[in-house]
């Protein structure tokens, strides 16, 4: 088509748009709901399993030293850790490295430690980080290590990595259903206010097909209206994960510095991209639903 | 330039055309009389596609259009302008718009159209009236409008269907003249029509029908058989 095709195929679909106010702005709401709902259900799901796959990065099973054993024991302790079945390493880690460890994850809060450098002072206590040579040893090597002398206390995550994906799953699971409903009903709102329009341009329509108007060209500006519906919900529900998202991570951090949360970018920059690419292909559905039934070109 | 061949449409248990046979030639002025209901609207509509036929074939221009493929449609109706009587006229669009609108669906350009309207306008006699809307023009003034309209993509066939019937006698002269002042140019033109007193000045061929059957084609005739 030529450039003023273009034009007036486009100006059609803007002015629709204006003309059809109430209805717009209603498809318009339902797709941000729909889509703001999606990126709230994805941004939580890929925290969670950020956040699992953090906890399972951490050691597997901790082995808190008692506060009676002395540094040069601590070895033979190593080997005697090492020796169990199902141990890969054992990695020390004194009550020194721990305080060190714990300000780097406070960041910019570190000065929150200060005066803990003090041995007296200092309420961490040397342990050992126990990996294993798989999962499915964890809990043999954490009831051996509890019967173990000099070992005061046993930490073992996996039950806590093993909730969070469990989370993970059911809150995609419910969110996918969920968004799956809204996207249907999207699609229906957006083929009515289509509908809406292909009743008020009927004439028009009629002298299009009368003067030789190609069907592909009778269709594009009622096709573009359903794209620019979508895209601007999409814009809209965009818009609001993005703040929300801001403020979230803003009041987490200020609250817990160290929570594994994953930064703003590239995270908000690719759900802005899925949210229109999506909500484009929400509007070319409703409105292609709508010329196939009632402009029958 | 228009051949119906053994044409019937059929409209469940209403028969509009039965078994019709006629041969119009480029450059010819049909007038089309007969009653209400006698298949005039039919006919002009297999013309241009607008209804596909029961049976037989009607072909334009050198093709049937009863096997014509939906797709090719388009391009038939480009060679064919045609005129109601209610105008037909988009009211939110002005007289330029509403010509220039038949030039644009068809992939004109600006400046083909900036070239082209003004001069179809002038010809119809509503040069001074292009920026006017329908509902600012008479009822002669829509129907020119709309005739400058069906002619601007500048077709080989001119279909009109009642193009007077809403027009009073005076006007509706004034129509008749600027229909055969386009047929004098060169377009073939079948213009369905009550207007008696219009058909008997003229005196040219007329395809009589009633109960969808050609009951009378006459080279130099009437509204009614004499």
């Amino acid at each position: 088509m030529r450039a003023n095709a273009w034009g007036y195929v486009f100006g059609e679909a803007l002015r629709s748009l204006w003309r059809n106010g109430f209805m717009s702005l209603a498809s318009v709401t339902t797709v941000a709901i729909c889509l703001a709902v999606l990126a709230i259900i994805l941004l939580v799901a890929v925290n969670l399993q950020y956040m699992a796959s953090f906890v399972e990065s951490q050691v597997e099973v901790v082995a808190f030293v008692d506060g009676s054993v002395d540094r040069a024991a601590t070895r033979d302790l190593e080997a005697r850790i090492e020796a169990l079945p199902g141990v890969r390493e054992a990695v020390f880690v004194s009550r020194e490295a721990a305080l060190e460890r714990l300000k780097e994850q406070f960041g910019e809060h570190r000065d929150l430690l200060a005066g803990l450098e003090d041995p007296e002072a200092n309420p961490l206590r040397d342990s050992f980080e126990v990996r294993l040579a798989g999962a499915q040893y964890a809990a043999a090597v954490a009831g051996e290590l509890e019967r173990m002398d000099g070992i005061e206390e046993v930490m073992h995550r996996q039950d806590v990595v093993d909730r969070l994906l469990a989370i993970t799953q059911a809150v995609r699971t419910g969110g996918l259903v969920l968004v799956a409903l809204l996207a249907a009903a999207t699609v229906f709102i957006i083929s009515n206010t289509i509908r809406l329009t292909v009743y008020a341009r009927r004439h028009q329509v009629g002298i299009m097909k009368l003067v030789g108007a190609t069907d592909g060209f009778i269709r594009w500006p009622f096709f573009l209206e359903g794209l620019m519906l979508g895209v601007l919900g999409a814009a809209v529900a965009g818009a609001a994960a993005w703040m929300g998202y801001d403020l979230v991570v803003e009041t987490l951090t200020a609250a817990i510095p160290f929570i594994p949360i994953l930064e703003q970018q590239p995270l908000l920059g690719n759900l802005m991209q899925l949210l229109l690419v999506l909500g484009a292909v929400i509007g070319a559905m409703g409105s292609t639903v709508s010329v196939r039934r009632f402009l029958r070109v | 330039m228009i051949e119906f061949i053994n044409v019937s449409k059929v409209y469940g248990e209403t028969v509009a055309l039965l078994d019709v046979n006629c041969y119009i030639d480029a450059s010819e002025l049909v007038f089309l009389v007969g009653p209400s209901g006698a298949g005039k609207s039919t006919f002009t509509r297999l013309i241009y596609r607008e209804e596909v036929p029961t049976r037989g074939a009607v072909v334009v221009d050198g093709v049937n259009v009863a096997r014509m493929r939906r797709r090719e449609v388009p391009f038939l109706r480009r060679k064919i302008g045609v005129v109601f009587q209610d105008f037909k006229l988009l009211p939110d669009k002005t007289v330029f718009e509403n010509v220039a609108f038949a030039m644009l669906v068809t992939g004109a350009s600006r400046r083909e159209i900036n070239r082209r309207v003004p001069e179809v306008l002038e010809m119809v006699g509503l040069a001074d009236k292009h920026k006017a809307y329908p509902h600012q023009l008479s009822g002669g003034e829509q129907q020119r409008a709309a005739v400058a309209r069906a002619i601007v993509n500048e077709p080989r066939i001119l279909l009109a269907d009642e193009p007077t019937g809403n027009l009073d006698p005076d006007t509706a002269w004034g129509i008749m003249e600027l229909l055969l002042e386009i047929n004098r140019l060169g377009t073939t033109m079948v213009i369905a029509t009550h207007a008696q007193q219009i058909v008997d000045a003229l005196g040219r061929r007329v395809i009589a029908l009633r109960d969808g059957q050609i009951v009378r084609d006459q080279l130099q005739g009437a509204y009614h058989a004499r």
